[in-house]
């Protein structure tokens, strides 16, 4: 007897496998053998024995004939033995392959009994569980493959084409409609063998998967549950394929609009500042005209307004290009208190107290002149909205001398900075809501921490003070005394 | 070196309402102005007569400003002042280095363009180096784009570091006075210091020196200024046959 062979090829030729004989023939021939066969030796033996008067030959006759009958019995019985169990372990082997996930031969028994017919059952279970592995691997392999940047059309295509591929189905359509207008085929023996799976995403029904299969292949639950899964995996990817098409279309809008806020911007920045370079240029003209115009309060408030709104449209654009990630400071070295005080002129309002105390004299800061500008502007123009016209402005330039940064302080003597405010304040298009008073852009401190922050710097609001209003200090790099000359 | 004729401004600008008032504030401070409205009309001004500056509106709907620029510099090394409106990009501003002397915003102020006008003008005397200017083994400046390679590594330079070390290089080897380069890199409005000139040294000499330590090519000269030196091949070898003053 042949015991089954370890190899995985799964078509073993039918010599190495077969006995030629039926399992129940060598079973019974087997028996038979093991019991006759001793019997017939003994009964010999006795007849022998009774042929012979010669006890003393006839005893040791006797005892080995005994011997032999008994060596004989005991061979036929293993060979009984041997013929029923091997056929049992190359099955049991088999089925113990199939049952880890192997591929496995097919075994070849004769005869139509018993074990002929497990082991015809065995092969066909083998070579299903083969089919459906080689289909699930070809069904993930289709899945992955599925791209949702492709469309839903692409990937319905895909979907059929592959389904066809997979299952062997003769046709196959992608229907995604209400799955009730699609109406279930019968199954008439002889013909092509309907096939369908809804195809969902999540709890939602998109459609059906709808074919045939060809009239001798079999349809078990087995490939029900594949052909659902592959149904279920091509709704998720149809999904997915339909959102990527709704962010793609969105991306394109707000890149249209992005565009467009752009040109806007680049209009805001050209058809404002054009006039306004006129209306400087003629007011500039006009101050420098004569004694009496330079002293024309009407023409003063001309400039200065015109001015305003040149820092309002210069804020604007900055923050655009802060957002665009296109603004790069260029750091020159600046004398801290000679821009404060600049600044501080700028904004005309000499009816307010100003104090400025340098405790830096000699230190330069390091950042770039025009945005330094922008953020004087910002905090002192603050002070002055929010600090009352009868408050004092106080500015206070300190040095942290073994980090090189100066610290600017700017203090109002207003009502400060609410609770509720202070968590906000930094943030866009923000006013401090309880003494808003509607002008300004809200950009300011925005625009302010976020320069300074480019120019590896710092905005900080102060603690609370009493008897103080809000106190911004501002921090950036610094440069000691140069004595070099 | 400056002579008595006036100074020629060639303005180029769209805005008509502008190019009236500016150049009555010029006239009025002795400039002699000649005006363009487009790139056309400024080309056919320069073939006329060349100008001292070019005062150029970079933002002009009709024609690129940055076409004309570049044009105009590869006819002849004028310096060009931009006077544009802030665009909402900052490429444009990067790529002005290449072009222009110097920026200046819209709206201007008029007293802070003049001192611009007249730093660029007081700098026309310096032969600024336009090609690759070789110090030594580890000092190469390019300053027409504003960048030096120390020690095989490229630096970029601040346009004051810039307009300082082309002070420096026009006289290189000699002594440049603390007073001058105070004038040649900060317009009078920006009420510089000398400590400026003693900062921007320092901060210089941690760009562009090996050992800012133990400076070779940006030396101090105690109570006067400071000199841009050339070495040999030797780094510790000072080229002495320039260095005079």
């Amino acid at each position: 007897m042949a015991e089954p062979r370890p190899s995985t090829d799964p078509a073993p030729s039918p010599t190495a496998a077969g006995s030629g004989v039926s399992f129940r023939v060598l079973l019974t021939a087997g028996l038979i053998v093991a019991s006759v066969l001793p019997l017939a030796v003994f009964g010999g033996l006795i007849l022998l024995l009774g042929l012979d008067n010669n006890i003393r030959v006839m005893v040791p006759l006797l005892i080995g004939g005994v011997v032999l009958a008994a060596l004989f019995g005991l061979l036929a019985a293993a060979a009984a033995v041997a013929s029923v169990t091997a056929p049992l372990r190359r099955i049991t082997t088999a089925v113990e392959r199939v049952a880890a996930g192997e591929t496995s031969p097919p075994i070849h028994l004769t005869g139509d009994d018993e074990l002929a017919r497990l082991a015809e059952s065995h092969n066909r279970i083998a070579s299903e569980v083969g089919r459906r592995n080689r289909e699930l691997a070809a069904l993930l392999g289709a899945i992955a493959g599925y791209n949702p940047a492709d469309g839903p059309q692409t990937l319905a295509a895909h979907a059929e084409s592959d389904a066809c591929a997979i299952y062997g189905l003769i046709d196959c359509r992608l229907h995604l409609v209400d799955t009730i207008t699609v109406p279930i085929e019968e199954n008439v023996p002889g013909d092509p063998r309907p096939v369908r799976a809804s195809v969902r995403a999540g709890s939602e029904t998109l459609g059906v998967l709808a074919g045939h299969l060809p009239a001798t292949r079999s349809w078990e639950r087995a490939d029900q549950d594949l052909l659902d899964l592959f149904a279920s995996e091509v709704g998720v990817a149809l999904r997915n394929a339909e959102l990527f098409g709704q962010i793609d279309r969105q991306n394109s809008r707000l890149l249209e609009l992005d565009a467009a806020k752009d040109e806007f911007l680049r209009g805001v920045s050209h058809n404002l500042q054009t006039p306004l370079t006129s209306i400087r240029a003629y007011v500039d003209q006009l101050l420098a005209g004569s004694e009496e115009a330079a002293r024309d309060r009407r023409l003063q408030i001309v400039a200065e307004q015109a001015d305003r709104l040149t820092r309002l449209v210069r804020q604007l654009l900055i923050v655009t290009r802060l957002e665009a990630g296109v603004l790069r400071p260029e750091v020159e070295v600046i004398a801290m208190a000679t821009r404060v005080r600049r600044a501080w002129e700028a904004l005309n309002a000499s009816d307010v107290a100003f104090e400025l105390h340098d405790e830096a004299p000699g230190w330069l800061a390091v950042a770039d002149p025009d945005q330094l500008d922008q953020v004087l502007w910002a905090l002192l123009d603050n002070a002055l909205k929010y600090g009352g016209r009868e408050g004092k402005v106080e500015v206070a330039i300190r040095v942290d001398d073994p980090a090189d940064r100066i610290h600017v302080t700017i203090a109002d003597h207003g009502p400060g900075v609410s609770e509720a405010d202070r968590a906000r304040l930094f943030t866009r298009f923000t006013r401090g809501a309880t003494q808003s008073s509607g002008d300004g852009t809200g950009l300011g401190l925005y625009v302010s921490r976020q320069l300074l922050q480019k120019m590896g710097g710092e905005l900080l609001l102060e603690p609370a003070c009493e008897g103080l209003g809000a106190a911004f200090t501002l921090s950036l790099p610094g440069e000691p005394p140069g004595d070099e000359t | 070196m400056n002579e008595h004729r006036a100074r020629r401004i060639l303005l180029v600008d769209d805005d008509a309402s502008l190019l009236v008032v500016l150049a009555e504030q010029l006239r009025d401070d002795g400039f002699e102005v000649a005006t363009a409205r487009d790139g056309q009309e400024a080309l056919r001004r320069l073939d006329a007569g060349w100008p001292d500056l070019i005062l150029l509106d970079l933002m002009m709907p009709k024609i690129d400003g940055l076409a004309l620029a570049r044009q105009i510099k590869s006819e002849a090394d004028l310096p060009i002042i931009v006077l544009s409106a802030i665009d909402t990009a900052d490429s444009k501003a990067r790529l002005l280095d290449e072009v222009a002397e110097d920026y200046v915003s819209k709206p201007y102020h008029y007293p802070e363009l003049r001192a611009r006008i007249q730093r660029v003008l007081a700098r026309l005397g310096d032969r600024i180096p336009h090609q690759s200017l070789v110090l030594g083994p580890n000092l190469t400046l390019d300053l027409h784009r504003r960048a030096a390679t120390v020690s095989g590594k490229e630096v970029q330079l601040t346009p004051t570091e810039s307009r300082l070390l082309m002070t420096l290089a026009a006289s290189l080897g000699d002594i440049v006075a603390t007073e001058t380069l105070l004038s040649r890199g900060w317009a009078e409005t920006e009420e510089a210091e000398p400590s400026y000139v003693w900062v921007s040294m320092r901060r210089l000499r941690q760009k562009i020196e090996v050992d800012p330590d133990r400076p070779i090519h940006l030396l101090t000269v105690r109570g006067v200024g400071y000199r841009l030196v050339a070495v040999r091949e030797d780094p510790s070898c000072v080229d002495a046959s320039r260095a005079g003053g």
